[in-house]
């Protein structure tokens, strides 16, 4: 198996586990006032770290997991995580391990992007003009979470990619 | 090259989303296989880490339940005793109903709808909407709209089904609407969900006529004329009305019966309202 499918499959269990933990085991949580969006986070660093088209394909993926459990308009989560896996793609080119600074920023936007997103075509079309309201109590909190998972669920990624990498490279050198 | 490419895939998705987006805001049965097919695959997983954080979640709560457990019994040997009472007196007042009923030919009793018992095993972990699953599904006689109850009164409605699941819109979710009346005067009213409203653990009730004879504590039923809900399912008890300033109708909140965090089993009914419609239009 090469390096990039073993990532592929990787990257997929990943975005299962990290869907069934988000709707199984957070709501179990009493004291989770707020909890983090892990499939945001996961989209938005497999489109920082491997580029626009691994991005968008992830984007896909969570979207459709998204849009299958909900039973609204089907295509509307996967539309914004397209989009998140590319935009955050663009910036690839400032990618460098151990530079947490800049996941932390994308992070932050993303997930204000993803509660806008959610507020206007969700609520504000309805009518609910209380944005305050909502800012305070659903997306501070969310956001303050996401931002502290991504810490480790970043982390993670890159403890795995280094871990397929050396994993490689091993190989490399046995064969020769 | 590489980056026109992406691009060109980039509108293409978004083009495909959105045209599936429009589609399926007019209908969306279409879905039901695909969503059927997926779920095939996600409900064990689901159902799976659902038991593991749950018997891990009781295991804790278990312990720290245990300290408080001896105060809840006395309080609950308190309570027994006065069901007990209130029992014994509602006894005496159903012999006389069903005398009564006998009387007036009216042997019709609301509540006896058929249920099955369901486990909730996912959640949406987002605040935005209160949507949950459950592992019944079409398998097991469950359809689009059937009413979800817990602890004595309603918490839903099917939106979604499968083989194996069902996707339940709670009434706190701020797209519900539940058409309701007083049990006691059947003045008729909306029940409806609010996202601002959902930490004080209420519910928004609207649309009562200004001569409605409805008071604070009044039990609220699911009405006869609802099309979705089956008539007489308690919903909660209403609170704070007030006359809205239009002059012409009065709104209030409600304090729902049933527990929403938390749930971890819920009654789904399964029976639709029929609608009846004798021209068969």
């Amino acid at each position: 198996m090469n390096t990039k499918l073993k990532r592929a499959v990787i990257n997929l269990i990943l975005m299962i586990t990290a869907f069934t933990i988000q709707n199984c085991i957070f709501p179990l949580l009493p004291f989770l006032s707020a909890s983090p969006n892990l499939l945001l986070i996961l989209t938005f660093s497999f489109g920082f770290i491997e580029g626009k088209r691994a991005g968008m394909v992830y984007g896909v993926l969570a979207g459709l997991l998204l849009d299958l459990f909900y039973s609204g308009p089907f295509g509307f989560y996967t539309l914004f995580y397209i989009y998140v896996g590319y935009i955050n793609g663009i910036c690839t080119k400032y990618y460098y391990e151990d530079y947490i600074t800049l996941p932390l920023i994308l992070s932050i936007l993303n997930d204000l992007a993803y509660n806008m997103y959610i507020y206007i075509f969700r609520f504000l079309i309805r009518g609910r003009l209380d944005f305050l309201y909502y800012f305070r109590q659903l997306m501070i909190p969310e956001l303050i979470f996401t931002v502290v998972t991504t810490l480790f669920v970043y982390r993670l990624i890159l403890f795995i990619n280094r871990w397929l990498r050396d994993f490689e490279s091993r190989r490399d050198t046995t064969i020769v | 090259m590489e980056s026109k490419y992406n691009r060109y895939l980039l509108i293409g998705l978004t083009v495909f989303c959105i045209i599936l987006i429009g589609i399926t805001s007019i209908t969306d049965s279409w879905l039901a296989p695909l969503r059927t097919g997926v779920g095939y695959l996600l409900i064990p997983i689901q159902s799976g880490v659902n038991k593991v954080g749950v018997s891990i979640y009781n295991e804790v709560a278990d312990y720290t339940k245990l300290n408080t457990a001896l105060e809840e019994n006395k309080k609950l040997q308190e309570e027994i005793d006065r069901l007990l009472e209130e029992n014994n007196r509602l006894m005496s007042e159903q012999f006389e109903l069903k005398r009564l009923r006998q009387l007036y030919e009216l042997d019709q009793d609301y509540l006896q709808y058929e249920k099955t018992v369901a486990r909730v095993i996912a959640n949406d972990s987002g605040d935005w909407f209160q949507v949950f699953r459950v592992d019944k599904g079409s398998a097991d006689g469950v359809e689009v709209g059937n009413n979800v109850m817990a602890g004595g009164g309603l918490v839903g409605i099917v939106t979604d089904v499968g083989a194996h699941y069902a996707t339940v819109r709670a009434i706190i979710d701020d797209s519900s609407r539940v058409s309701s009346m007083a049990i006691q005067s059947g003045d008729t009213c909306i029940v409806a969900g609010d996202l601002t409203l959902y930490e004080e653990g209420r519910l928004r009730i609207t649309n009562i006529q200004k001569e409605a004879d409805l008071k604070e504590g009044d039990r609220i039923v699911t009405s006869n004329i609802s099309s979705k809900f089956l008539p007489g399912i308690l919903v909660g008890y209403a609170t704070d009305i007030t006359l809205d300033n239009n002059q012409l109708t009065s709104s209030g909140y409600l304090v729902p019966a049933a527990q929403f965090h938390n749930l971890q089993e819920v009654l789904i009914i399964t029976g639709l309202k029929e609608t009846e419609d004798p021209s068969g239009e």
